[in-house]
């Protein structure tokens, strides 16, 4: 009981001796979370709109004529040859009549007087959704296209492709500045801490002569470094928070940003986010601590 | 204070202690030494002759390049960190350069010994009114120290000391600032203390404080030992002091 009274008037001392600093770390933490956050969500948004358009993500390669088991292997064969894929199907005439039929559904009476066969078969190429199968698929449309019997190669829009390098560097900028998060808060905080430690040096001297308990002096600023954590990645998120619904205020309604759905963060995202901030700044502070006081 | 009770009647016992500062200051050498609880021993001798240095071993902000060293029946040479932390809370040091806190006021600086003892706040205040009453300087209270003479700032690091309820105390030079009233001041708690029975280890080269007493004088000479006051006969209380007529109630915390 005891202990921690004394180890929170301690902190509030500290706080209140370096408030300068203090603020200082403050706003670095708070400013490294948001930017972090910022490209963290714009990312999250951005891969949640490209699942819906992962169907998209398909050649489609039309025959002139059904192909016989033999020549199946074969292409197969030949478009593995190109780049490993996730899955090849071969659509006969008739499975691509019964697929057409069905997306008709009700209509599907005005398809009665049709041969079965009037739509060419076709294989279905299923890249790996990684992103760096993206990057060449028009190479690999354009490879489809000179093996024997192809009438023609379809595959998602470009602006997919387009969409798909984006996020690709959205992934990078969202490392970069993660990075950016882990080593500007540790280090801020690790050097506000060295900064106390060297203006308060005489004090934790004496502290130290008259028995004070290593906890005692130690504790004081691996709660600081927590509190400044804590604090900074909540100030941080809270302006992301403001920033997201004004741009959603602003641009939502006209642009093709209204095309899609935005939305922030879940709850445990940003609890995660805070809490990892917290651990990192009393870590950056525990160890600076141990560096300096040799405990 | 003393609530260890099987525990050696020693408070203090060096055994060929010697200490040399690099690169080859010999500041003490081959120093013996053995003070039973409850005495008051003075250490003399001139600047230089090693009376800070041997008080600093006793609480181990140095090491001793030689010998061995208990205090309180810890050997100093192995004790561990968490063991000379709490042996450090019962030791009470009057520096000799005070070590106060210059921004911090008197009281805080007083407090600074009872909170790493986690005192309850209450008993903190009554303990540091008291001392203050004691040592003249009650108006001080709120004062930061850098605003103190040197006498004021010597006796708030007294104060400090001896706040925690020392079972040793160690004061070095602790008259060198005050007036001789004022030292009368200091020497009359220094008593009360040690008849509470708290041990006193007294550096000083100030002959008026230790002349005529019937505790034990050590000389120190260039880190030697080279003059022993007689052994005290027994560790009884000192004779009465008329200064202790109207302290009854500094122990009591209330
Ligand atoms: N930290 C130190 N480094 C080097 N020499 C020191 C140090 N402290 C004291 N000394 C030397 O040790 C000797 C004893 O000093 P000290 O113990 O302070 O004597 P006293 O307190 O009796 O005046 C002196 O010669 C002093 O110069
Ligand atoms: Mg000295």
């Amino acid at each position: 009981m005891n202990f921690f009274l004394a180890v929170i008037k301690q902190t509030l001392r500290n706080l209140v001796q370096t408030w300068k600093s203090q603020l200082l770390t403050l706003m670095t933490i708070a400013l490294s979370v948001l930017i972090f956050a910022f490209f963290y969500l714009l990312y999250t948004n951005a891969l949640h709109t490209a699942r819906q358009l992962d169907d998209d993500l398909r050649l489609i390669v039309y025959l002139d004529e059904e192909p016989s088991p033999a020549m199946q292997e074969e292409y197969r064969n030949k478009i593995q040859k190109f780049d490993r894929v996730e899955r090849i199907d071969f659509i006969s005439r008739h499975d691509a009549f019964n697929r057409f039929a069905e997306q008709l559904d009700e209509d599907r009476e005005i398809l009665a007087d049709m041969p079965k066969d009037f739509l060419p078969p076709s294989i279905e190429v299923y890249p790996f959704r990684s992103l760096v199968t993206l990057t060449k698929i028009k190479r690999f449309s354009d490879y489809l296209l000179t093996l024997p019997g192809v009438l023609k190669v379809q595959y998602g829009r470009e602006w997919v492709e387009r969409f798909y390098s984006f996020i690709k560097l959205l992934r990078i900028v969202v490392i970069l500045s993660g990075t950016l998060l882990i080593l500007t808060t540790t280090f801020m905080v690790a050097n506000t801490i060295r900064l106390t430690l060297l203006g308060r040096k005489d004090e934790l001297e004496l502290l130290r002569l008259v028995g004070a308990s290593t906890n005692y002096i130690r504790v004081p600023f691996f709660l600081e470094g927590a509190l400044q954590g804590m604090t900074g990645s909540a100030c941080g998120m809270i302006a992301l928070f403001l920033l997201f619904n004004w741009i959603k205020l602003r641009f939502a309604v006209s642009s093709i940003l209204a095309m899609f759905e935005f939305t922030f963060f879940p709850l445990p995202v940003i609890a995660i986010i805070i809490l990892v901030s917290t651990l990192l700044c009393a870590i950056g502070s525990f160890s600076s601590t141990r560096k300096f006081l040799q405990l | 204070m003393s609530e260890h009770q099987e525990e050696p009647k020693l408070m203090i016992d060096l055994v060929k202690v010697s200490k040399t500062y690099l690169p080859d200051i010999q500041a003490l050498s081959d120093v013996s030494l053995s003070v039973r609880k409850g005495e008051i021993v003075f250490l003399t001798g001139k600047s230089g002759a090693g009376k800070s240095t041997l008080l600093r071993l006793l609480t181990r902000m140095e090491k001793p390049t030689k010998g061995v060293i208990e205090v309180s029946g810890h050997d100093l040479n192995l004790i561990s960190t968490v063991k000379l932390q709490i042996l450090r809370r019962s030791i009470g040091f009057a520096f000799q350069d005070f070590k106060l806190l210059p921004e911090r006021t008197v009281a805080e600086n007083i407090a600074i010994a009872m909170e790493v003892s986690y005192t309850r706040p209450s008993v903190m205040q009554t303990r540091i009114r008291k001392l203050l009453q004691r040592l003249g300087l009650v108006e001080k209270h709120n004062t930061p120290t850098s605003g103190l003479s040197r006498g004021e700032q010597q006796r708030v690091a007294i104060a400090r000391a001896l706040a925690n309820n020392p079972e040793l105390i160690l004061a070095d030079e602790p008259t060198g600032n005050l007036d001789s009233e004022t030292t009368e001041m200091v020497m009359a708690l220094f008593r009360q203390y040690n008849q509470q029975g708290a041990t006193l280890v007294i550096a000083t080269h100030d002959t008026s404080i230790y002349q005529g007493t019937s505790h034990r004088v050590i000389e120190l000479r260039e880190g030697r030992i080279v003059a022993r006051g007689d052994e005290e006969p027994e560790a009884e209380a000192p004779a009465p002091d008329p200064a202790l007529a109207f302290a009854d109630d500094l122990f009591s915390d209330e």
